[in-house]
């Protein structure tokens, strides 16, 4: 096998094919690009949720006089209906534990979450934020038997569930991941079509070469090879510009997400790079197989 | 060194075979002249040799070996050992006349230095000596054919095919190529050459196999190109 006759045969094909070999570059970049953004946001919920299953809490706010809320009354939550509600809670077996914060502390720690916006933080003063029994389940999902239980008792003024808003922050990850999952299929789809035509092209340019080829007998890898190697060459290329996307995806996407909502975790660089070398195998593999499969169609043995 | 036992080809979509019932032994050594007129499958034969099509009838036996228990991967083995010239040259216009020849054996693997000393030998065989620079578009007719031969002899094959090697060229160059053609024979290459030209045969008076739709109809050695001369 002479290295040097395979190269150059590929760097050939591709500059004689130079808009294809263009066109083809950007197109794997674009779907491998989003194919690797949909993997980033997959691994950035699987990551948070994770991260948040053991957290999640529900919070019952108790009533404060002059609280909108009918069932309050009017009337604020005395220590004996804490008390009742804290009962009823414990005998629920989901129930893991029952804290009371009262208001100074949900103050501290509202202000801690709020720190990078002091503005806000500041505005709000003891008394704003009622206080509450903060309710930890052994299996979030069973979430309705604390809410039957304690709803419409005296003293409770509104029932939080943290799932219910970490749902809601999922359910738009996960509409972005299957959004850019499924333009990177049909990207990737339009990446196998170029790369069928642009292996076409290839072959019929070199129609002469591959028949003399043939006549003298090469053998099929070596007449084959430089085919596939030009695809897989573009699908390397498109790969390594998808990566520049994907760290801007990384860095603009993912990690302004964790800025401003809390309920992001940290996805770290490790697994990141572990997607963008995922992609580029994919992209690689995707146009070396289709320029595979195009060439026992164009090229005769 | 070929043997066409009982051949038959037809192709898909036609009735008429393009070969029928030939049987044709040419032993190791010799010069053939396939004639003909068109249509009459002459490059059917040739075709079989190279395993290019399958007989629908028959074997084709190369070098001893059975053609149809040749598994696809070993063609290309078996095609190293035959050389191919054609009427329309097939050489490749970006290349110069060195780098045509040193093609062949380039795809199949052969070490630079081997082909460094080998080249330049056959390019000079074929007689065209100080010309291993030139682009073929720079050379004539004549010349082009004998690049050709070089290249389909530089890997010294054991079967020489020609088909039609002078089609495209005048008579007088015409011996030119046939006394390479001689030549190579001469080394202990089999050579069956495709032709129909008539002055060609007639001159050199070699075995001629004659073949008429598909039939062989005269297999004479020392023969001319049509009995009627």
């Amino acid at each position: 096998m002479r290295v040097q006759f395979v190269l150059q045969e590929i760097w050939i094909g591709l500059r004689r094919n130079l808009t294809m070999t263009i066109s083809l570059v950007i197109t794997v970049a674009i779907a491998m690009a989003l194919f690797g953004t949909g993997l980033l946001i997959k691994a950035q919920v699987d990551n948070s949720k994770s991260y948040w299953d053991g957290k999640i809490q529900v919070s019952i706010f108790l009533c404060l006089k002059g609280s909108p809320t009918v069932a309050c009354n009017n009337t604020a939550a005395t220590p004996a209906d804490r008390q009742a509600l804290t009962d009823t809670l414990h005998k629920i077996p989901n129930v893991i534990s029952v804290d009371y914060e009262d208001q100074a502390h949900a103050l501290a720690r509202f202000k801690a979450e709020y720190a990078n916006n002091p503005a806000f933080a500041n505005s709000t003063q003891i008394g704003d934020i009622p206080d509450s029994l903060r309710v930890k389940l052994r299996d979030p999902s069973k979430f309705d038997e604390v809410r039957t239980a304690v709803s419409g008792a005296k003293g409770v003024d509104q029932i939080i569930n943290e799932a219910d808003i970490l749902k809601k922050f999922f359910r738009i990850l996960d509409g972005l991941k299957w959004a850019s999952l499924l333009i990177a299929l049909i990207q990737m789809f339009a990446a196998i079509m170029l790369v069928a035509n642009t292996v076409r092209l290839s072959a019929f340019n070199r129609r002469r070469e591959t028949g003399i080829m043939r006549l003298v007998g090469a053998s099929n890898l070596y007449i084959q090879l430089p085919f596939i190697l030009e695809g897989a060459i573009a699908g390397l290329v498109g790969g390594l510009v998808s990566t520049i996307m994907l760290i801007g995806a990384k860095l603009f996407l993912i990690d302004k997400l964790q800025g401003q909502v809390q309920f992001a975790t940290q996805l770290g660089w490790g697994s990141t790079i572990m997607i963008i070398i995922f992609s580029i195998c994919i992209g690689v593999l995707l146009c070396a197989g289709s320029s595979f499969l195009t060439l026992r169609r164009y090229l005769r043995i | 060194m070929i043997h066409f036992d009982n051949v038959t080809k037809v192709y898909p979509n036609q009735n008429r075979p393009a070969l029928q019932h030939v049987n044709v032994a040419v032993e190791k050594g010799e010069f053939l002249f396939l004639v003909g007129p068109s249509g009459s499958g002459k490059s059917t034969f040739l075709r079989l040799v190279l395993k290019e099509e399958r007989p629908s009838q028959g074997h084709v036996h190369v070098a001893g070996k059975d053609l149809s228990r040749l598994t696809n991967w070993k063609i290309p083995h078996l095609r190293r050992r035959i050389g191919c010239v054609f009427q329309d040259f097939r050489l490749l216009p970006n290349k110069n006349v060195f780098e045509n020849v040193a093609f062949a054996l380039e795809v199949i693997g052969k070490p630079k230095r081997f082909i460094a000393k080998v080249v330049p030998e056959v390019i000079d065989l074929v007689g065209l000596e100080g010309k291993q620079h030139r682009m073929p578009d720079e050379l004539s007719g004549g010349e082009q054919q004998r690049v050709a031969i070089a290249r389909a002899f530089v890997n010294r094959p054991m079967i020489l095919l020609a088909d039609e090697p002078t089609g495209n060229i005048d008579p007088a160059t015409s011996i030119g190529i046939m006394k390479v053609l001689d030549r190579i024979n001469r080394t202990g290459t089999t050579v069956v050459m495709a032709t129909h030209d008539a002055a060609i045969v007639d001159a050199f008076r070699k075995r001629v196999v004659e073949l008429e739709d598909g039939r062989v109809v005269r297999d004479q050695s020392r023969g001319v190109y049509g009995q009627a001369y």
